[in-house]
């Protein structure tokens, strides 16, 4: 009798310790013990993510999934990610973080978490040159497009109905983009400032010429992952400020987008 | 692993907006109907003509839209021909796409039904003293539009669901377009989509329903 209560006591010990153990596991947990981490990465999106000549992802995004995967201690993996599919990979589990230049907004957080600012995007206008614009205000009235699903296409979307006139086009993928700005089919786009003059100097797209700086308020981008990981998203935040603190977002910056000063990350006035 | 919470109230906030498209979309693949069937019926009519060029071109119109994707046809009526300085907006793109595809297909099935239709009844027509297009239009054309009635409401639905391939051109007040839209906005992914899809189902269905009640009265023996 006694000998049995006491087996029955050590089993129901061992059940619990080895549920309290998967049900304490988070996804930082995960990533750790599978040993890699998946990251959802834009490589149509010149030069946060694009692919060299061999076909292998390379960018500012990818080089800092590989730093997070090293501090992490684990392997990176990039996995491709359209902008429009970024949330389904995540839900889906197919990835674990997005490094996918994601605008942290109010209507996204929440769905998912972001991690604080790790990248801040400035916005240029650039005009197919049939159009003869001078200022970003020539907008008014155009046709226009962007990206499908980006920062700069909904603000565009928003000047759009603000200003009663004029039509906007979003399309799938930023070469598209340009390539209807080229043809002419639109007359203006909106897009980063390194998506601009990389594609500018490209030679790919005659006829064009950036406009004027869009007067938008900087596009903080941050890395997300599922909203209720704090772990991990306490993890991606210290992970970023340590990028700054130790210099590998400037040298980033450098090696990916050229010289000058990255963007500043914080925001005076305000804690966050 | 899928961990997700559904939240329907923050996705069906946008419902009005998303039957909108939904319109739009219905636009786009009545009138591609419309549109195919015309050019079909002139395929049709370019294939019997036994001109060689007409012919010519009626083969290629069928071997184009029934070979290659949709998609592509798309594409091309946007990107395409923009190459050649002729700017077409996304919506007329994507009805020219569909239509092109359309045409192709219902002028095949227009091939079959004619099959269908014994030689003996053109000839008896011509003996009546018809001419040949009186004895097409009034003898063949009738039976060659009821016998490829039902395949014509399949590509119905198809042109429907082909509509979705407008956001490739930058379509974005259609039912797809409007819910990518909402999506990039929201990141509600996972309602919107699953609503779209349900609305997608009700009107095929609708239209289903619809040709069998057009067919049930209209060929009634």
């Amino acid at each position: 009798m006694k000998k049995s209560v006491l087996l029955g006591g050590l089993f129901a010990a061992t059940c619990f310790a080895v549920t309290a153990n998967t049900a304490s596991a988070d996804m930082l947990d995960d990533i750790i013990a599978s040993g890699t981490l998946r990251c959802a990465v834009v490589l149509d999106f010149p030069p946060m993510g694009m692919r060299d000549a061999n076909n292998n992802p390379e960018g500012f995004d990818v080089d800092y999934c590989n730093d997070l995967a090293k501090a992490l201690g684990v392997k990176a993996e990039i996995v491709e990610t359209p902008f429009p599919e970024r949330i389904p990979a995540l839900m889906g589990g197919r990835v674990d973080v997005g490094v996918a230049s994601t605008s942290d907004t109010l209507e996204r957080a929440k769905t998912v978490g972001f991690s604080i600012p790790y990248y801040a995007f400035e916005n240029a206008v650039v005009g197919n040159d049939k159009a003869g614009m001078k200022t970003w205000e020539d907008m008014k009235g155009k046709t226009v497009g962007a990206t499908a699903g980006t920062y700069e296409a909904i603000w565009m979307e928003g000047k759009i109905k603000e200003w009663g006139t004029g039509e906007f086009r979003p399309y799938q993928t930023q070469a598209d983009v340009f390539l209807a700005l080229s043809q002419g089919q639109i007359e203006a786009t909106v897009s980063t400032v390194e998506v601009a003059e990389a594609n500018v100097k490209s030679g790919k797209f005659p006829g064009i010429a950036i406009v004027d700086k869009a007067p938008m308020v900087p596009d903080y981008v941050g890395l997300f992952t599922m909203r209720q990981e704090y772990g991990l998203i306490n993890y991606l935040n210290l992970f970023v400020n340590q990028q700054v603190r130790t210099g590998r977002y400037a040298e980033l910056y450098k090696k990916w987008v050229g010289e000058g000063k990255p963007a500043d990350l914080s925001i005076s006035g305000v804690y966050r | 692993m899928f961990s997700y919470t559904f939240q329907w109230n923050q996705a069906l906030a946008r419902l009005p907006q998303m039957l909108e498209g939904a319109v739009v979309t219905m636009e786009v693949a009545i009138l591609s109907m419309v549109l195919g069937i015309i050019f079909a019926i002139t395929l049709t009519g370019f294939r019997l003509s036994g001109n060689k060029f007409l012919n010519g071109i009626a083969v290629t119109w069928v071997e184009i839209a029934r070979n290659t994707p949709a998609l592509f046809q798309i594409y091309m009526a946007h990107f395409g021909v923009a190459s050649f300085g002729i700017h077409f907006s996304p919506f007329t793109s994507l009805l020219i796409g569909i239509t092109f595809n359309n045409a192709g297909y219902l002028a095949e099935n227009f091939r079959g039904a004619l099959k269908a239709i014994p030689d003996t009844q053109t000839r008896a027509a011509r003996s009546l003293g018809m001419p040949a297009i009186m004895a097409f239009n009034n003898v063949i054309l009738p039976q060659m539009l009821r016998i490829s009635f039902l395949p014509m409401s399949n590509q119905m639905v198809w042109a429907v669901l082909m509509t979705s391939l407008g956001v490739t051109v930058g379509m974005n007040y259609d039912l797809y377009g409007v819910t990518q839209d909402l999506n990039a906005l929201t990141f509600r992914t996972f309602e919107l989509f699953a609503i779209a899809a349900v609305i997608f189902y009700i009107i095929v269905k609708i239209i289903n329903f619809g040709a069998r009640l057009i067919a049930a009265r209209l060929f009634r023996y």
